[in-house]
């Protein structure tokens, strides 16, 4: 990704005036390429790289935000933490978004990117990829509070809809078993589309070469997708599945706010939902700051174990 | 895609895979159904009178449409002050965004200087911080700069989360022809003249695309605007909405609720109606970072 520029480097041409104001111009036009640069170095350095040490510090300290002065309590915020019944559902919660999720997200528009393939000449297919698309360009809150009213135990759709069949009235908000699973809904029907779209993008890349000479040889549609066209597209998948585990844990925390707020009993609570509650309702700064922390480390590790044993099964077209 | 082999079929085979095709479609639009349903529904109880929202059967389409949820919805919550906040918000961000992308994306692709790749490779490597890690800090922060309640909160510390839109503008400027620029260079043009005459003007596309991206994106954003935005007032439509289901009287509301939902998903769907296949390819574009 970095080594393209070589071959495109600007050639500032010489300039053998000796004027007096030469001096200037070369200081300034050498001091161009800082300057353009500038506001956005400060900006991460500021809001994004600042914090990662200022989080840390501050997870060694008792505070709440108004005090004045910090109390320096070493460990203390973290053992905390695994003490606290509210930090254990808080991870439960996190490990089933990620149990139900990542298949959900990854594999589930895949399914659907294969369905869609053999259809892909038909007049419709256009249709279908804008209504399967447009979840993707709204709000998570709002697509939450739409499904808040269909979700909803005694005024809502899906109640209704269940009545008419003679089941009894399920509270599917305030329920520990259900609870959780209408976070999940929500967020399936949010991504579904957008990873839907990036895998039919990368099976049309497909060169047709391989596909006719797999054909030649007798394969059939079936294998074709399989030995053929998904190794090709493992590139998507593999990207997909990163940004999915980077993202899932905050996409679906406007989905809680708005359905839950974390409840019943903790039980869609998830780790960004934790750090939300410690640092914003509880005002626990060294608390909040030692999640981040940990929610920092988890996603670099993570990370690095997808690069590490998914990616060498990856095959760069 | 057997069709593309020449190999004879027989009719038999060609039924039955026209029989998979019919239930291909079925299976398709049995889910887009799903999909598009939670908006349908948005907008049928919109557009409900109360005693329609709260019938024991289900009514898909309401038999005395009225308009009234809307005027409602903006008397009950400052729904037109929330709007207005989104709007702002959302153009300011933009507009924050390509400021300080552009040049930058520039001076990567085009400039040579020390460090350039460290300060590249500082740039890419925010992608991977989760947005949710910094928000301690910089809350402190804004709160001490005074910038709680305001657009700026919201704002500035927004502006850094624009990594991927140098690297997708970085792109787009190293595949411009490189005689173009050095003619520019020939003809006496300084880095400023070169960037904003020649490379601005050529690299339209991607910074419409960047523009669409960075506008939905701060229209939809709502962990930070939540912290930030405290006062009734100073929300946000994406962050505001809820108070809707948790006011204490919130059972009549679902109508004009539903009202502001509409109100609050109209600029990004009007924007996707626009330009669905340009907005569909900018996500795909978006999907091919890595």
């Amino acid at each position: 990704m970095a080594t393209t520029r070589t071959s495109n480097e600007m050639q500032v041409p010489a300039r053998t005036t000796s004027r007096r104001g030469f001096a200037w111009h070369r200081l300034i036009e050498g001091a161009t390429p800082y300057l353009l640069i500038a506001p956005l170095i400060f900006l991460i350095s500021v809001f994004v790289y600042w914090p990662l040490f200022y989080s840390t510090y501050l997870s060694f300290f008792d505070w709440n935000f108004v005090r004045p002065d910090k109390a320096f309590v070493g460990w203390d915020n973290y053992t905390r933490l695994l003490d606290d019944p509210r930090f254990a559902r808080a991870l439960h919660g996190t490990w089933i978004y990620f149990v139900a999720l990542i298949p959900i997200q990854v594999f589930l528009p895949l399914g659907l990117a294969m369905l869609l393939w053999p259809i892909r000449r038909a007049k419709s297919q256009a249709s279908y990829r804008i209504m399967l698309f447009s979840p993707t360009v709204i709000a998570w809150s709002v697509g939450a509070v739409m499904w808040l009213w269909i979700f909803n135990p005694l005024q809502g759709l899906l109640n209704k809809l269940l009545a008419e069949f003679g089941v009894e009235r399920i509270n599917w908000l305030s329920d520990r078993d259900t609870a959780i699973w209408t976070v999940i809904v929500v967020a399936a029907w949010k991504t579904l589309g957008f990873h839907l779209i990036l895998y039919l993008a990368a099976l049309e890349a497909v060169p047709h070469d391989y596909v006719e000479a797999a054909a030649l040889d007798g394969a059939n549609n079936w294998q074709i997708m399989w030995t053929i066209r998904f190794p090709l597209i493992t590139p998507t998948f593999f990207f997909v599945l990163v940004t999915t585990v980077i993202s899932v844990n905050e996409d679906v925390f406007g989905a809680i706010n708005v359905l839950t707020q974390g409840g019943p009993f903790g039980s869609t609570t998830n780790i960004v939902y934790y750090l939300y509650e410690q640092g914003f309702q509880y005002f626990q700064i060294g608390a909040a700051s030692a999640v981040s922390v940990i929610l920092f480390l988890a996603t670099v590790l993570l990370t690095w174990v997808q690069f590490r044993f998914v990616e060498r099964h990856v095959h760069y077209g | 895609m057997a069709s593309m082999v020449t190999a004879p079929q027989s009719t038999s085979s060609r039924r039955s895979r026209r029989t998979g095709r019919v239930l291909i479609h079925v299976v398709v639009i049995v889910i887009c159904f799903l999909t598009i349903f939670p908006f349908f529904w948005m907008l049928s109880t919109a557009f409900k009178p109360p005693e329609e929202v709260f019938t024991k059967d289900i009514r898909l389409i309401p038999n005395n449409p009225i308009l009234s949820n809307f005027p409602d919805a903006f008397q009950y919550f400052p729904v037109a002050q929330w709007f207005g906040n989104s709007l702002g918000i959302a153009v300011l961000t933009t507009l924050g965004k390509l400021v300080i992308s552009v040049p930058a994306a520039f001076a990567f692709a085009r400039l040579n200087f020390r460090f350039d790749k460290f300060f590249f490779a500082m740039v890419l490597a925010t992608m991977i911080v989760p947005g949710v890690i910094p928000i301690v800090p910089n809350y402190i922060l804004v709160s001490d700069l005074g910038w709680i309640n305001t657009w700026w909160g919201v704002v500035i510390p927004s502006l850094p989360a624009t990594a991927f839109f140098v690297f997708l503008l970085r792109q787009n400027i190293l595949q411009l022809p490189q005689d173009l620029l050095d003619a520019a260079r020939l003809d006496g043009a300084g880095t400023m003249k070169l960037l904003l005459h020649i490379v601005l003007p050529n690299i339209r596309p991607a910074i419409a695309v960047v523009m669409i991206l960075a506008f939905l994106g701060a229209w939809n954003q709502y962990l930070w605007p939540l912290l930030i935005l405290n006062d009734f007032d100073s929300k946000t439509l994406a962050v505001g909405m809820q108070f809707f289901s948790s006011n204490t009287e919130s059972a009549q509301l679902w109508g004009p609720m539903m009202a502001t939902a509409t109100i609050a998903t109209l600029p990004p769907l009007i924007i996707y109606a626009l330009a669905q296949k340009q907005i569909i390819s900018t996500f795909v574009t978006s999907g091919i970072k890595g």
